[in-house]
């Protein structure tokens, strides 16, 4: 195993309910960068997003995931969390009875140990609630119980403030907002990346539209289709996305697929 | 120091049969001074209705008629009323019980209260503190037995005792009021309210063979508050078989909590029935924790306008514990309003079944009634029946039922997962918030937080929870 650092996949190939999704992706997350995964619906965002996480519904054909060099796929959902990964759900599931308060401590006592007194955590949730723009009521809820879609993404960005892991995987964290919900969804992903517990947080971005890139700028963009990246390049992938849509890319990818096969004929 | 005043009555080897009966009529009447609540001629007809009655055993839902069979009475014997000539701490029960083991806190915050070890009254410590706080006796707050109460205030009693919970239709009911040996009587007068609860204690020693027939009366003046904690504790393998029943009058409001946490081999028998007056309000919580066969019937009669009920219970069952549960509320006038709130889970061979009845009357127009119930499986081995039924005959009216039994959400699991939340930490947090909305109800922090222990407890007790 590379003891280089950075959330990895190599050769990655995932199938749910037997059909292959993912047909090998490689991927590096440095730590401290922002890199965008973006695609069109089916391509398989989703899917690398839970078998990163460690969903048990993804069956892992082949390749490796790894943490900073520790391989993932070996691990439990909540080793993994433990080793640094924080997914951020598309759809948060909800838990009832069980309060916000209570959850997000229980987590960060799973997390990191002991690290804070409870003045010290209090105070922190407080900060976090404020850059979020919510209110601390929030707090007395129950998990996702009833929530908009706006409330749950601003509690899976509360929840990635107050774990801050090594590394974030926000799948879609943009669907569903409104304009002023991924303005607290930015504002609250750039505090936690000037702060100096996160400046040094790897980020995959995973969205559909390039608008969230306007609030969390990517260093790179990676476009994935049907289970393959076709595409890697800068920020001005997210612009060229935004300008011809993905049959550009898809095109392209098709006839160098095309190319490919006919130079393997020759 | 003791103030005990009942001789030890002998006792009889008890079956549920007329020649018992008659022998237990027959002490009764030796030693009035005893007191038996109910008279001969009540318990002789009484007695006839349960050899009558079916068993409350058979379907809807899984029979079990089996359970309610294998009742075995041979080991038992029958007394009425004694009171114990030791005098105990208030709140602890003086039987063997491990001195570390939790004990049903009596502190002084209580209005008062009554302690029975099998159906022996235990007299308190503090006599005046025991029975009822000295403020509230002032304000003419009863806290007493039932047989004393007969004996010196019938005509509180008139109309409430044998008249609200119908022991002609349940076959328990009729046991019960048939062998009636011991009981209380909590009397709140008008506009009196009651900041602090009146405790009810019914616990069991590992020697005790007494069989225990409870009958709780209690009644609400207008415009009066209480709330009434009934706590049932202890060791051995008891049988109690009761009934209580309680008048709210006009206006007034009435918290009845029951925290049943008898020990894992008990049978123990309860119908419980309230009567609202106008703009009156019961809210029945209704906590099953303990006991190796539990059943309850919890009634809520809203007989004037503005009458309301609000029920609240749940079970969990594990080992082998089978909880059977019947809530109903009757809508016999308009506009009144029922709000039920039932959840359940099972493990290991845990069996439960919940029966849950509307009724809305013809006269009941405006009324609103909603019945939530809703059950979690979490071992292959347990099972739980939940059967809502709603009667309406009434126009002009808002019902809603819903019930769901199902196993843990496993996405929810995962989500728990990715924030580092190990599988079996995120199952106890799901699993006892999964009671939150039942035990968010219970009328105070301390008793919400005591049964939260207790769920957390038959968590780690259960050998079988990720089915």
């Amino acid at each position: 195993m590379s003891s280089a650092r950075g959330l990895v996949a190599r050769d990655l190939r995932v199938a749910v309910e037997n059909k292959e999704i993912l047909k090998g992706i490689d991927l590096t997350v440095e730590p401290g960068k922002v890199h965008a995964l973006m695609g069109p619906n089916g391509s398989g965002k989703s899917t690398l997003a839970f078998t990163l996480a460690g969903h048990p519904g993804y069956q892992v054909l082949g390749g490796s995931a790894s943490l900073d060099g520790e391989s993932l796929l070996e691990l439990s959902p909540d080793k993994r969390a433990k080793a640094g990964l924080f997914l951020s759900f598309q759809y948060p599931a909800a838990i009832p009875g069980v309060s916000v308060a209570n959850f997000i401590r229980t987590a960060r006592q799973a997390v990191r140990p002991d690290d804070l007194t409870p003045a010290k955590f209090r105070k922190l949730v407080f900060e976090k609630l404020d850059t979020l723009d919510m209110d601390p009521a929030f707090l007395g809820r129950y998990v996702n119980d009833g929530f908009s879609g706006g409330e749950k993404k601003r509690l899976e960005m509360l929840q990635l403030a107050i774990l801050a892991p090594k590394y974030a995987v926000l799948d879609e964290t943009d669907s569903g907002l409104d304009v002023d919900a991924l303005q607290s969804v930015g504002k609250s992903v750039n505090a936690l990346r000037a702060s100096d517990e996160g400046k040094e947080i790897g980020f995959l971005v995973i969205t559909h539209y390039p608008r969230i890139l306007r609030h969390i700028p990517a260093d790179v963009v990676h476009v994935l289709i049907d289970g393959r990246i076709v595409k890697t390049g800068g920020p001005e992938l997210a612009e060229e996305i935004e300008r011809d849509g993905y049959d550009g890319v898809r095109d392209a990818s098709a006839s160098a697929a095309q190319a490919e096969a006919a130079a393997a004929r020759v | 120091m003791s103030s005990g005043v009942g001789e030890t009555l002998a006792a009889l080897a008890f079956a549920p049969d007329g020649e018992t009966l008659e022998s237990a009529v027959a002490l009764l009447a030796s030693n009035p001074d005893a007191g038996g609540a109910n008279d001969a001629a009540l318990r002789r007809e009484a007695l006839a209705r349960y050899a009558e009655l079916p068993a409350p055993g058979m379907r809807p839902g899984r029979n079990w008629k089996h359970d309610y069979d294998k009742l075995r009475f041979e080991e038992l014997v029958w007394t009425s009323d004694r009171r114990t000539v030791e005098t105990v701490p208030f709140g602890a029960p003086a039987h063997d019980a491990d001195p570390e083991a939790d004990r049903p806190a009596l502190a002084t915050e209580n209005a008062g209260g009554l302690v029975h070890l099998g159906a022996t009254l235990l007299e308190p410590e503090d006599a005046a503190r025991g029975s009822i706080a000295a403020g509230a006796g002032r304000r003419g707050v009863v806290v007493a037995t039932l047989a004393d109460s007969v004996r010196d205030r019938a005509q509180l009693l008139d109309g409430v005792k044998n008249a609200i919970v119908d022991w002609r239709a349940d076959r328990f009911a009729a046991l019960a009021a048939a062998f009636q040996n011991c009981g209380a009587f909590v009397y709140v007068p008008d506009g009196v309210q009651l900041d602090a609860p009146i405790q009810l204690i019914f616990a069991s020693s590992a020697a005790q063979d007494e069989a225990v027939f409870p009958h709780v009366v209690v009644v609400l003046g207008a415009n009066a508050r209480a709330t009434v904690l009934e706590r049932h504790v202890g060791e051995g393998d008891p049988f109690v078989c009761g009934i209580v029943e309680a008048h709210v009058g006009e206006g007034a409001q009435l918290d009845y909590a029951v925290v049943q946490q008898a020990s894992e081999a008990a049978r123990i028998i309860f119908s419980r029935g309230a009567r609202c007056e106008r703009d009156a309000q019961v809210r029945w919580h209704l906590a099953e924790l303990g006991g190796a066969l539990a059943r309850t019937v919890l009634d809520a009669h809203l007989d004037a306008p503005g009458a309301r009920a609000e029920t609240s219970a749940l079970f969990f069952n594990t080992a082998m514990q089978h909880v059977d549960l019947a809530s109903g509320a009757d809508h016999a006038v308009g506009p009144t309003t029922s709000d039920t709130v039932v959840r359940s889970a099972a493990t290991d061979r845990g069996q439960g079944r919940y029966v849950g009845n509307i009724v809305i009357r013809p006269k009941a127009h405006g009324s609103d009634a909603s019945l939530r119930d809703d059950a979690l499986i979490l071992g292959t081995r347990a099972h739980v029946d939940s059967i809502p039924a709603l009667e309406i005959a009434a126009n002009d009216v808002k019902a809603f039922h819903g019930a769901t039994v199902g196993s843990l959400d496993e996405e929810a699991l995962f989500y728990a997962g990715s924030r580092g939340i190990a599988r079996a930490q995120a199952l106890r947090l799901i699993t006892l918030g999964f009671f939150e909305p039942v035990v968010a109800r219970f009328p105070s922090e301390a008793l919400r937080d005591e049964i939260r222990t207790a769920l957390d407890r038959k968590i780690d007790d259960a050998t079988e929870i990720d089915g």
